[in-house]
């Protein structure tokens, strides 16, 4: 009598999964039916094709080396600093997961613009971050560094604390138990961060068209292409730009699966 | 030559007072260890000595220096924990330089090592030492529980400490391996002249290693000395209870005898209320008068069981009762017997597995007891007691 009801359960259970997963499937998949092997490739010459996805590339590997120089101490101070405050620091630092890329674009293009005294203040040094890559990049980095900060505090956290304690009085600094311990421990944690932040800027559209000012070559990254060729009534070139965007993210995902699978599997 | 001094430390954690007022004084070249109940503070002392967590008050003073503003990686004063807590990015001679490498720019400047001590043990050595060359490339994951807390004890020597803090180091370990552990720990300690404070709630520890203890209970030190004198003569009822004296009688001084070495105890029964119409002698003990209340307490393995076919010498002939025995209960080495005696004393008794045999005792067996007098403790009743005493 259990087993049947087991069997139920099981059947219940991967049917409602698999109808998911199959719309999600068809849902996505279809723009590629929309093309053909040929007008796929003819695009795929398209040099400002190229322009678009190169430039994209080069903000987000700026974006995530950013990432890697201010997230770990920030994810350090989160895991390792508790206080009265870290509450606090933990919403602030999650904040941006939780609002509209679109409100975080809208304010940053606000604040840098010529009306504000802080973006008043950098222009009249020289600092332009509205219509510019760098705006792109701090953009991307507000709405990528909590997927980064979130995965490495975790993965700190799972580090047992008594032997870093330990560590200390076998003579190591903080330098030497950062360097020398949790960071090689969080080897996986910090990879699968730097992936998770990655896709996650590649494909940020809301907040980068923001202050982008869709510039041809300067500001026009992957996904605001694919919204201008969609514009234009250009599917081709759109299709053609969704399906490598897509592509890149599904294997950057297989990446931070990859090791979080492996982080799961190896707590210490 | 005093290496290791605690003054006055006091800690408290969130209004709960852990340590109050902890006094202790650790020699050159000994083995110590701080004995108390599971959540006493114990670990908390070593975390002090060692930096880890600051003291409300007092001063860690080692080597004649206070190291109260020293941060943990300047003190050089290494922890093994209960867990091995290998570095899980290292193998196991990576673990084990860890510290060597840290402390490479520190060895030549400091001149720590004047004295003649040889300078820096090689990890080879320490390896050989320790029984567990061959292991080198190994990770933790890889190697036994046992091993793994060996390279944690060879990780801890490569800094060449003057002190090895140990918080309670053979917790995890079979009884194979705590055997081999703590002969280890004795090596080290003579070979290496490396002192050793332990921190362990096993009474087997500490007898089997230290050459002094502490007890650690209701946040301060309320017994030190050689263990076998401790173990022995307990000064207070909550030390006699932690030591696991399990035999305390209530009485009262009946009369104290210089001249003939002799206390006499009027006996009272199990509540303490009555007598119980038995008087015991003891050696005579200072301080004690005609009238006061004590306890007197007898270890279970001090109390004899009289053959009934063999005349009785001398010292057992001493405080001798009948009884009958009530339970006896098969321990991993020895026999726990209960005796009830005529006078509604209950006693607990142990002796070798053959002894018990041989003399083919058994449960409602009628035996005759004997408590020799050097074998009875007496403790002055003034302390509040923190555990009742029969329950």
């Amino acid at each position: 009598m259990h087993l049947n009801k087991n069997i139920i359960f099981d059947i219940l259970v991967y049917i409602i999964s698999f109808l998911f997963f199959a719309t999600l499937i068809i849902l996505l998949s279809g723009i590629f039916f929309q093309t053909s092997v040929h007008l796929f490739a003819k695009e795929l010459k398209d040099a400002g094709l190229w322009n678009s996805i190169f430039l994209s590339f080069k903000l987000s590997f700026i974006v995530i080396s950013i990432n890697l120089i201010i997230g770990i101490p920030i994810a350090y101070v989160l895991s390792f600093k508790e206080s009265k405050i870290s509450f606090l620091l933990d919403i602030i630092s999650t904040f941006p997961l939780t609002t509209s890329p679109l409100v975080i674009g809208f304010a940053v293009l606000i604040t840098m613009g010529s009306l504000n005294p802080v973006g008043k203040f950098l222009i009249d040094n020289g600092i332009k971050f509205v219509f510019t890559p760098q705006g792109i990049v701090l953009v991307q980095l507000i709405i990528s560094f909590p997927f980064f900060v979130n995965i490495v505090k975790t993965s700190f956290d799972s580090i047992n604390r008594k032997m870093l304690d330990l560590s200390k009085t076998l003579g190591a600094s903080s330098f030497d138990v950062l360097f020398r311990i949790i960071i090689p421990v969080s080897y996986n944690g910090i990879i699968a961060g730097l992936a998770m932040s990655w896709s996650r800027s590649i494909g940020e559209y809301a907040a980068t068209q923001m202050v982008s000012g869709v510039i041809p070559k300067i500001t026009e990254t992957a996904p605001i292409e694919v919204f201008v060729k969609t514009s234009y009534g250009n599917y081709p070139a759109a299709v053609t730009i969704a399906g490598i965007l897509m592509l890149i993210s599904l294997f950057f995902l297989g990446i931070f699966k990859y090791f979080s699978y492996k982080i799961k599997t190896k707590i210490i | 030559m005093k290496l290791l001094e605690i003054k006055n430390i006091s800690k408290s954690f969130s209004n709960k007072k852990v340590l109050d007022v902890i006094n202790l004084e650790i020699e050159s070249g000994e083995i110590s260890s701080i004995f108390g109940y599971s959540g006493e503070g114990k670990s908390t002392v070593l975390k002090i000595i060692c930096g880890i967590l600051k003291q409300d008050g007092g001063d860690v003073i080692l080597n004649g220096k206070n190291i109260n503003n020293l941060e943990s990686c300047e003190r050089r004063t290494p922890l093994v924990m209960d867990e091995p807590l290998l570095f899980p990015n290292m193998n196991v001679i990576e673990n084990i330089e860890f510290g060597l490498k840290l402390n490479l720019s520190k060895r030549n400047s400091d001149n720590y090592n004047g004295k003649n001590k040889k300078l820096f043990y090689s990890p080879k050595e320490i390896m050989e030492l320790l029984g567990i060359t061959g292991l080198e490339k190994r990770y933790p994951g890889e190697i036994s529980m046992g091993q793994a807390q060996r390279v944690s004890l060879a990780r801890a020597l490569i800094v060449n400490p003057e002190i090895i803090l140990m918080d309670e180091p053979f917790s995890n370990l079979d009884i194979i391996s705590k055997t081999k552990v703590r002969k280890l720990i004795k090596d080290i300690n003579r070979e290496l002249k490396i002192s050793i404070l332990l921190v362990t709630h096993d009474i087997e520890d500490v007898v089997n290693l230290s050459d002094k203890m502490f007890i650690l209970n209701d946040g301060k030190i309320q017994d030190s000395g050689h263990p076998k004198e401790v173990l022995k003569k307990p000064s207070s009822i909550d030390t006699a209870f932690l030591l696991g004296t399990e035999n305390i009688l209530n009485g009262i001084i009946s009369e104290t005898d210089r001249r003939n070495n002799t206390i006499k105890i009027k006996v009272k029964d199990r509540n303490g209320d009555k007598e119980a119409g038995v008087i015991i002698e003891a050696d005579f003990q200072g301080n004690f008068e005609a009238g006061e209340q004590v306890f007197l307490a007898v270890r279970p393995e001090e109390i004899i069981i009289l053959r009934e076919d063999r005349d009785v010498s001398k010292p057992v002939r001493e405080n001798r009762f009948s009884g009958k025995i009530i339970s006896s209960i098969f321990t991993s080495r020895m026999m726990e017997i209960s005796i009830k005696s005529e006078e509604n004393l209950e006693l607990k008794v142990l002796i070798p597995f053959h002894a018990y045999e041989v003399m083919n005792l058994f449960e409602g067996k009628t035996v005759n007891v004997s408590l020799k007098k050097s074998s009875i403790h007496l403790i002055k009743k003034k302390k509040t007691v923190k555990n009742p005493v029969f329950t």
